[in-house]
């Protein structure tokens, strides 16, 4: 095989643009991870269930318990509609899965996040049957040429707004009260407390933040992926490999392993094999565990006594 | 144990002994093979994470290990079933044994997503290697057990096979429990470094639990092999390990009665449930948050607490085992 720059171009901007996918699901699982020390079973399903909820309102027909609606409306309004729902949801969530819980170690969360991902998958299967559906891209073409290069414009946006979510984050974590709120709740709860940040409240605020995220990231992935009760598990796991390889807990090495991941995997799948493209994640991971535990960004994993 | 409980445990073994000379529904009698053959592999996930407090999500790919293992030697040599488990049994823990080593550097979340990484990398193994597995198309002509002339065809007979290798691997574990390779373990869950302080080597021991984990679910696997006759690699997915998970802890992690009764119950659990058609794994996943909610002890604290014991002996909650990364947090 000889070396064709454009092809490589062309792969480099498509294993972008689903690694930025990772790297907005690994943003979820670390913001939980360091706000309440668990994580969450169910972010995948934070992807895979407003996808289902936008492609209601977005197809012009479309069954719901069986019964074909028809309620096709404007893209932007859809998306709004969907983040607002979500908010909810994200409350919702905090109260029943996380609340509850709170003073009982990880293990049981864990256990209650796995049956919120249960119970959401398969209530998606109730609602919209388990037919895939394939969610209207909002660009009219499928391929955009770029110079030489052919790229789907739906990569580009996926590139392009998940560059905007993280300069939005790193402005509301540095620059906004809130957002040092919830640093501060993250590194010490009990501190936090003491110097009077309502801490339950920033609690439920970082699981609202985590679902918005998910939930964008179903957006913007829906249309290159078909839409199936199953499609946000892999993406999930894959964000996760991607966490712990960028050092589980570190903001930017959840987004650079979730880049890194997505990368390599796409060329891995194009060079390697096509077959085992979903192992690639994995090898790299235990890799990584095995030759450097806390991962490229992450502190040292070692016993304090 | 006191003489009760001995006790108690006859009349519960006679009972089980009992059920295929009044239960005579052929679904029933392959559930309750599959609610056993379940239970065996989340008594070795008890192993692990329960007395050791080594949290895996692979036990569904040693379940799958063990169960083409022995179907592979059964259909391609043509060896007789009860050797091929067993040697399947011991494949599955040398596996065991090869996962747990790199792996010893790790806990808590590390060491979930290794095994889980562990797990999917099985599963694409068991999909993509047709020329072992026969891939999507899964195993077929798999042959059932039997004992000299005699053949266990029916589920009622596989039953007493299950029930067998149940009670030996709820034996060994309960053995292990309350001896001084249990009491090694759950110094290790407690606390590593002060365990190894006291002259327990960590890396040993936890080696001994991998391999017990990865053990117990390949006889698990290789029983299911045989009980069900054909092998598909969708049956041993990140999913199905989840699932003996939350068997493990819904039932209560630490007691061996539990991780039994969990498996039992959130096997026939969907069963009952399926009148309420494809609602009922949904109402399922409300009910495994229910439980975790309201029974922190799980199924074994909850009876205990019943029969008016000391619940704490019976079944510690898995608090916080020994987690370094939580160590910011706590």
């Amino acid at each position: 095989m000889t070396f064709d720059p454009v092809a490589n171009l062309q792969l480099l901007v498509s294993g972008l643009a689903i690694g930025s996918i990772y790297a907005l699901v690994a943003l979820g699982f670390v913001l939980i991870y360091n706000a309440v020390g668990v994580v969450n079973f169910a972010q995948g399903d934070f992807v895979m269930f407003p996808s289902y909820v936008a492609i209601s309102f977005l197809l012009p027909s479309i069954a719901i318990f069986g019964t074909i609606v028809h309620w096709q409306l404007p893209l932007l309004l859809v998306y709004a509609v969907v983040l607002v729902l979500m908010i909810g949801f994200g409350m919702l969530f905090t109260r029943i899965a996380y609340y509850p819980l709170r003073d009982r170690g990880w293990m049981p969360v864990v256990i209650s996040t796995i049956g919120v991902s249960i119970f959401l998958r398969n209530a998606a299967q109730l609602v919209w049957g388990s037919q895939p559906q394939v969610m209207p891209s909002p660009f009219p073409v499928q391929t955009i040429a770029l110079g030489p290069l052919q790229v789907r414009p739906q990569d580009l946006l996926i590139i392009g707004v998940t560059a905007l979510l993280i300069a939005f984050q790193y402005f509301l974590f540095e620059r906004t009260t809130l957002g040092k709120q919830m640093r501060a709740t993250a590194q010490d709860r009990d501190a936090a407390r003491l110097i009077g940040i309502r801490v339950g409240r920033i609690v439920t605020i970082t699981f609202v933040y985590s679902v918005l995220l998910g939930t964008i990231s179903g957006l913007l992935v829906a249309p290159i992926f078909t839409v199936t009760k199953e499609m946000g598990a892999l993406i999930a796991l894959k964000a996760f490999a991607a966490s712990i390889v960028g050092g589980f807990g570190s903001i930017p090495g959840a987004i650079i392993g979730g880049l890194a991941i997505g990368v390599i995997e796409t060329f891995g799948g194009f060079y390697i094999s096509t077959a085992y493209v979903d192992a690639i994640a994995f090898v790299i991971l235990i890799v990584v565990l095995v030759v450097r535990p806390q991962g490229l960004f992450g502190e040292r994993v070692g016993e304090k006594a | 144990m006191s003489r009760r409980r001995w006790l108690g445990l006859a009349v519960l073994l006679i009972v089980l002994l009992c059920v295929p000379l009044v239960v005579h529904s052929d679904y029933l009698l392959n559930v309750a093979d599959i609610a056993g053959i379940y239970a065996i592999a989340v008594l070795g996930l008890g192993i692990l994470l329960g007395f050791a407090g080594q949290l895996s999500l692979a036990q569904a790919a040693f379940f799958g290990i063990g169960a083409y293992a022995s179907g592979y030697m059964t259909v391609h040599w043509g060896w007789p079933v009860l050797p091929s488990m067993a040697v399947a049994t011991v494949f599955s823990g040398l596996i065991g044994l090869g996962l747990g080593w790199p792996c010893l550097r790790l806990s808590g979340h590390y060491l979930a997503l290794a095994t889980i990484g562990f797990g999917i990398i099985t599963q694409l193994v068991l999909i993509n290697w047709t020329s072992v597995t026969n891939g999507s198309d899964g195993m077929t002509g798999i042959p059932p057990p039997s004992i000299g002339p005699f053949t266990l065809a029916t589920y009622g007979q596989y039953y007493y096979l299950v029930l067998a290798s149940l009670a030996l691997c709820a034996y060994v574990a309960w053995r292990i429990k309350s001896t001084r390779p249990g009491r090694a373990l759950q110094a290790i869950r407690e606390n590593e470094l002060a365990a190894s302080a006291t002259g327990i080597d960590p890396t040993r021991y936890k080696i001994v639990a991998f391999v017990l984990a990865g053990a117990y679910a390949g006889l698990a696997g290789s029983l299911l092999a045989h009980s069900i006759k054909f092998l598909s690699p969708d049956s041993y997915s990140f999913d199905q390990s989840v699932i003996f998970l939350v068997m493990l802890i819904v039932g209560g992690s630490g007691s061996i009665g539990g991780a039994v009764l969990g498996a039992v119950l959130l096997t026939f659990l969907p069963e009952a449930l399926r009148p309420l058609k494809t609602s009922y794994i949904m109402v399922y996943g409300a009910a495994v948050i229910a439980m975790i909610i309201f029974m922190p002890r799980g199924l074994a604290g909850l009876l205990s607490a019943a029969l008016g014991r000391d619940a704490a002996t019976a079944a510690r909650p898995l608090a916080n085992p020994a987690q370094p990364a939580e160590a910011k947090g706590a």
